[in-house]
């Protein structure tokens, strides 16, 4: 019988658990909570804590052991003093994030199947996403995020963590002057006729004194209306280096400022406004630019500019402008105008008339029609309904609704008061991840400062409509994000999905009728209902309106999260806003979806964002997740690597996910293991038809798209694997490093090989010792003269080396 | 009330009905693992799916409701391959053995470990009954069996085999129940060429079964090579006789010195019998050619699984069908031609001894065998200290019995999963698998062991428990595809099926949950 808690600390001190209860409550669904506030206090779940909830709670044994071993937020073994996050988001993998989690453990002496160090220092821990994407590979130490992470570098982390937490110092944030610039910088400023009109031709005339003053390397170039009129006059700076920044309602006396912060080592200016300094701070791009880079805790993703190709901010309207807490500032860029408005002008069926017109459809990645589920919830019978925003976005590579949740909680919550005002619904659920605290800080906040403001609580401005609503913290289940498994968490379960119908519009949260929708659904309402459907359904293609937020990562110049009209084609997307692969290798393929979507060659780059276009060439639109990839990612390994997120978070329930998935994985890492066997694809195409049609819940019915996906487009790499060869030269058992001619001597590899698999020859060609080489590409990165080079395997050579070949 | 067809039926069921209940009204079984009527449905095991041909829609039967038009197929080629699926996936991650491996290996399918556990109650006739359901003539075999069977004993791999050959022979010797009968007399007349260890085996089983036997031999006695053969020293005629007057008592009849093709034809007997069993032993093959069988020249070809010949109604087995000196297996063919002439003579399709699925482990590792060896009591084998030519006595049978691992299923027979994997008619596939859960037992309830490797996750016993309001109950613990079932804080088996032990085994689909004694 598996053992919840194998190892106890002697003494657990258990007075704190009498004031958790009376906090939480003492019924069956207070069970997360309690369990989140006692880990928060014992950084772990002593079995003796657990036993004396059940003492005083209703809470059983049986609940609180499920409960417990469910969610991977919760620890059943004392951990050690601090704990290394591993990011292994999909722009980590793809940037090797299984190299720095062996680096890590070589380098703290972890063995294999533990997670913490002999002295109890250091605990590893596997995340499933970040979100800091841009900054792959990355891990997080406490509190401290490092990224552009090397083999190489590991060590110099660890070290410059200790002497940090020695010092008791604050994480610095980054400042982009430090940034390198190189090349002609150009500075934009719009002079359409609402940023004349807002002053530009000053603000311009400022920015050419400045620079001539200067005499730095810059160009102005007077840009058209860029569509963000309540914002002028706008100024962008676009480097050759580091992504654009742009300053919004700028005024003549700051352009001096801008520039100077811009050309100079040193930013001096400060008295821009706090949204636009907040932006800068947080400005990150693809470059390195020292071995070791640190970050505060909320270092974030910030969008990828506004103005580059195509996108439309409706769900991000004023971003990097908007003060996420001040709601006054909130008001004054329109916020709050449809509630106020729906509230006197517009019935309920008014309201849910409007955004059907809109042809909105939910954006958490299945596309049903918001309108449908407001109508079908409206009319559903019953004292009681709630709403509930889905915020358990848990993609790996996908970040737009913590984006969201933080950067603009009140058009969320506005959102979300909407629907319920639609749905006739008097409470409601934020659901979010607890992996997002800054969203739920923010969040918490906003919900008091909305009814100390009369938008929440009783009477709603004055209306007959009345609202509650409170924050439940999701605690680590990917699964969660489906809708009956949100339920089940919320009424304190296993998150277990269960057979629809009944749909929770007819059966929901306590068996009463239920709205769950998605946090950017929500985040878009407001704007429609302010701009009328007509506008929205104007946008993107037939079957889909408006636009869909994304977060555009991997082998891409520019990453970031951009929101794009409906109908844009991926090829738009990863050339015109992303700048391309940025590192001179072809694109090969957008992953588009996660782990429950598809790859898509570049040869499909002509399909449109558009759920049925994107479902017919073998993705689906998904939750937000692209990953752009290039010919050194290797197709196989990708489906692989999302076939263990989904296997990992599979809850377990219905026969072809819990087995299928495992089962697919099995095969998997076979191929990538240099194991393949006859029948393996054919085994691998049985198991994904089992597992789409029979599963229960979305979760397992999409979990074969990664294989089927790269099976489809792809198949020549699997065969390829099947005898043994990676043709992108990733699958790590199938490939060997070797040095050549080029080699100078410099012992550099010999010196930074973590595995002592290089001797120290001195003005020699340098010889890879393969029995020891761990294939970790740190004398490739530390190799001066590309010297290192990578082949398969050749199994027909008669050396035992495992001499490559190409 | 929604009016659907299911299979073709027309049904008419109130709202709110899942698609299994409608089934049920219309007298149509689906299988299902997950499901049970006192619980709500759980929607875990993904057996019980059916097709709604309008739609093409895969559902979930136990959870489905039957809404107004639906055209439901229980076995459409989508629905029963969804099934299948499913049942190969449990099957794939499945750690037991339907049949402990002595039973599997031995040629007639004794079920060793039923007769051990009841030497070990003390009940040698109910042992000896279960000698008979297999082995015609236990008291011979338990003497000259090489007994392939304890090569295969699991316990030899931790000290030495059980004694399994010389407690067959304690049983024969010890129990005096005659050999019941299995029906009543049907009229119908056999003709049994040879009276060795297949043809006395044949008549054995016919004769119980209510059919008239002839045995034919050209030799003054039966027995064949058990006689002619075998040693005295090895096997005292006394005991050969013995046995072969039970069959007498059981009606059959011996016809000695006839040499068939001599004073009577083969011919003449398929005129004046129903049926004929061919098992003189070695015949060369050109004596074969003439009786107008198809034969090679290794002898008569037969089906493998009936051993009926090129004639309908001649069947042959022994040495006459392929080479070898097993005694055993020459009696497991006797059986064989008994069960395909008994299928033959009362208008049956002909189809031989039922062959039931068997989940196999093969190898286990030491460890796993360690876990087995918790029921076993752990002494050495015992050697009979009257000598082995003169075998246990009752005292050391029983002491060499609890030596006994269990290594089969308690649920053997009433193993849902067993069940359903035999309808499957393409055959069970192989899924590759990578491993396998442990085999693990939790003995620490007076009366129910615990089998975890067989759990399906159908979480029955985790809702019994809950619904039954137990203090500790049952829990999932863990997630995905390493959850187990288990019970909270590493509480007792005792604690955690409290009141619920007896809904939770009759209602466990598997052996993972058994009562110890049947």
């Amino acid at each position: 019988m598996k053992s919840m808690s194998t190892s106890q600390s002697p003494a657990v001190d258990l007075s704190i658990i009498g004031p958790i209860v009376a906090e939480c409550g003492r019924s069956p669904d207070a069970v997360i909570p309690i369990l989140q506030k006692l880990q928060n206090h014992f950084h772990y779940l002593p079995e003796s804590a657990l036993k004396r909830v059940c003492e005083l709670t209703e809470i059983t044994p049986a609940s609180i052991a499920g409960v417990s071993t469910f969610y991977s937020q919760f620890r059943h073994k004392p951990v050690g003093r601090h704990i290394i996050s591993i990011c292994h988001g999909t722009a980590c993998h793809v940037k090797g994030a299984d190299l720095i989690q062996d680096a890590l453990c070589h380098h703290l002496g972890i063995k294999d199947g533990e997670d913490t160090d002999a002295e109890n220092v250091f605990t590893l821990e596997r995340v499933a996403c970040l979100g800091c994407c841009t900054l792959a590979p990355v891990i997080k130490i406490d509190t401290v995020t490092y990224g552009h992470l090397t083999p190489e570098t590991v060590s110099g982390v660890i070290h410059d963590f200790l002497h940090l937490e020695k010092r008791k110092a604050v994480p610095r944030q980054f400042d982009p002057s430090h940034a390198p610039s190189a090349g002609l910088t150009e500075i934009r400023i719009g002079v359409g006729s609402c940023c004349v009109a807002g002053g530009s031709q000053a603000v311009r005339q400022e920015l050419e004194d400045e620079i001539r003053k200067l005499g730095v390397a810059a160009v102005i170039k007077p840009v058209g209306c860029v569509g963000m009129c309540h914002q002028t006059p706008l100024v962008e700076i676009v480097s050759p280096k580091g992504a654009p920044v742009t300053y919004a309602k700028v005024r003549p006396e700051e352009a001096a400022g801008i520039v100077r912060r811009h050309f100079k080592p040193k930013g001096i200016i400060r008295q821009l406004r706090s949204g636009v300094t907040r932006v800068m701070e947080h400005l990150l791009t693809d470059d390195e630019w020292e071995p070791v880079t640190r970050y505060a805790l909320d270092v974030r993703d910030a969008p990828v500019c506004a103005f580059l190709g195509r996108q439309e901010r409706l769900a991000t309207e004023g971003s990097g402008n908007i003060d996420p807490l001040d709601l006054e500032d909130y008001c004054a860029h329109g916020g709050m105008v449809a509630l106020k408005t729906c509230l006197v002008q517009k019935n309920p069926t008014g309201l849910i008339h409007t955004i059907t017109q809109s042809g909105l459809r939910g954006r958490g990645g299945a596309g049903f029609p918001t309108g449908q589920k407001w109508t079908l919830v409206h009319n559903a019978t019953g004292p009681q309904k709630y709403i509930v925003c889905n915020g358990d976005e848990g993609d790996p590579g996908a970040f737009m609704d913590r984006m969201l949740l933080e950067s603009f909680p009140y058009r969320v919550l506005e959102g979300l008061i909407l629907a319920a005002y639609a749905v006739g619904a008097s409470e409601g659920v934020l659901y979010i991840r607890s992996e997002y605290p800054l969203a739920i800080n923010r969040i918490r906040e906003a919900l008091s400062r909305l009814e100390a403001a009369g938008y929440l609580g009783r009477s709603i401005l004055g209306s007959e409509f009345s609202l509650s609503l409170r924050i439940v913290e999701g605690a680590g289940a990917f699964v969660s994000g489906e809708e009956t498994a949100l339920l089940a968490s919320i009424e304190g379960l296993r998150a277990m999905p269960r057979f629809r119908p009944p749909y929770p519009a007819e059966s929901g949260l306590w068996g009463c009728p239920t709205s769950i929708n998605n946090v950017e659904t929500l985040a878009l309402v407001p704007w429609i209902l302010r701009h009328g459907a007509a506008r929205f359904a104007a946008m993107g293609t037939g079957t889909s309106t408006g636009t869909k937020v994304f977060s555009l990562t991997g082998k891409v110049l520019r990453g970031g999260l951009i929101e794009v009209p409906m109908g844009i084609t991926l090829r738009e997307i990863v050339e015109d806003i992303g700048g391309g692969t940025g590192n001179g290798r072809p694109f090969k393929a957008v992953q588009i979806g996660g782990p429950s979507g598809g790859c898509l060659p570049a040869s499909s780059g002509e399909t449109c964002v558009d759920y049925e276009a994107l479902a017919a060439a073998g993705g689906i639109m998904g939750s937000g997740g692209l990953v752009v990839l290039d010919d050194t990612d290797c197709m196989v390994d990708l489906a692989r690597y999302f076939m263990t997120f989904t296997q990992h978070e599979s809850c377990g329930k219905c026969t072809p996910c819990r087995i299928g998935t495992k089962r697919m994985l099995e095969i998997l890492n076979r191929l990538c293991a240099d194991q393949g066997q006859q029948g393996d694809l054919e085994h691998l195409e049985q198991l994904a038809h089992a597992t789409r049609t029979t599963s229960l819940c979305g979760l397992g019915k999409t979990a074969p798209n990664p294989v089927l996906s790269t099976l489809r487009h792809f198949r020549e790499e699997y065969d390829a694997h099947l005898i043994g060869r990676c043709p992108a030269l990733k699958c790590r058992a199938l490939i060997a490093y070797q040095i050549n001619e080029k080699c100078i001597g410099c012992t550099k590899c010999a010196q930074a090989c973590p595995a002592d698999a290089i001797e120290l020859l001195p003005y020699q060609q340098h010889v890879i010792q393969q029995d020891k080489c761990t294939r970790c590409d740190t004398c490739k990165q530390v190799c001066p003269v590309e010297a290192v080079w990578i082949g398969n395997i050749d199994k027909t050579a008669s050396t035992d080396s495992g001499a490559p070949c190409r | 009330m929604p009016i659907i067809t299911i299979n073709g039926k027309v049904v008419s069921i109130d709202y709110g009905k899942t698609l299994l209940e409608a089934a049920h009204l219309a007298g149509i079984t689906i299988p299902t693992l997950c499901h049970s009527e006192s619980l709500p449905h759980f929607t875990s095991c993904m057996v019980c799916v059916v097709q709604d041909k309008n739609t093409g829609r895969l559902l979930p039967s136990c959870s489905a409701l039957a809404a107004e038009g639906m055209a439901i197929e229980t076995d459409s080629p989508e629905a029963r391959l969804a099934r299948n699926n499913s049942l190969n996936l449990l099957m794939s991650e499945h750690a037991g053995d339907c049949v402990a491996p002595c039973t599997t290996t031995c040629p007639a399918h004794l079920q060793i470990p039923l007769m051990i556990r009841q030497i070990a109650d003390g009940q040698t006739n109910a042992a000896l009954a279960t000698l008979y359901d297999t082995i015609a003539l236990p008291a011979v075999l338990g003497r000259i069996c090489p007994a392939p069977c304890e090569k295969a004993c699991r316990r030899g791999h931790i000290d030495a085999p059980l004694s399994i050959c010389l407690l067959e022979r304690f049983t024969a010797d010890e129990a005096s129940t005659p050999p019941p009968q299995t029906g009543t007399p049907t009229g119908k007349r056999v003709a049994i060429i040879g009276a060795g260890p297949t043809g006395l085996a044949a008549a054995f089983y016919l004769a119980r079964a209510g059919h008239g036997c002839t045995l034919f031999d050209d030799h003054d006695q039966p027995g064949g090579q058990l006689r002619y053969g075998v040693p005295d020293s090895l096997l005292p005629r006394a005991v050969l006789d013995r046995e072969i007057q039970r069959i007498r008592q059981l009606g059959v009849s011996f016809r000695m010195n006839t040499r068939i093709g001599g004073g009577i034809t083969l011919q003449e007997l398929r005129a004046d019998y129903d049926a004929i069993i061919l098992a003189a032993g070695k015949t060369p093959a050109e004596h074969l050619k003439n009786w107008g069988l198809i034969a090679t020249g290794k002898g008569i070809t037969v089906d493998a699984h009936t051993l009926r010949t090129s004639d309908a109604k001649i069947f042959a087995g022994g040495e006459m069908v392929h080479a070898g000196h097993l005694a055993v297996r020459a009696m497991a063919h006797g059986r064989t031609m008994a069960s395909s002439i008994d299928q033959f003579l009362t208008g049956h399709a002909v189809s031989g001894p039922v062959r039931r699925f068997e989940s196999r482990l093969g190898r286990i590792k030491e460890a796993e065998s360690r876990e087995l060896l918790k029921e076993a009591d752990p002494h050495s084998r015992i050697v009979p200290r009257a000598g082995s030519g003169v075998g246990l006595s009752a005292e050391e049978a029983i002491r060499e019995s609890r030596r006994c691992m269990h290594c089969d299923c308690r649920k053997a027979e009433a193993c849902r999963l067993r069940d359903y994997m035999e309808l499957q008619k393409t055959g069970p596939l192989h899924i590759p698998t990578e491993g396998r859960k442990p085999v693990t037992r939790n003995i620490s309830h007076p009366k129910v062991i615990f089998e975890p490797g067989k759990c399906v996750k159908c979480g029955l016993c985790v809702r019994i428990t809950a619904q039954a309001g137990e203090k500790t109950g049952l829990a999932f613990l863990g997630r995905g595809f390493d959850a187990v079932v288990g019970v909270p804080f590493g509480d007792s088996l005792e604690a955690g099926l409290g009141e619920s032990a007896g809904q939770c085994v009759k209602e466990c689909p598997t052996g993972a949950l058994a009562w110890k004694e049947s």
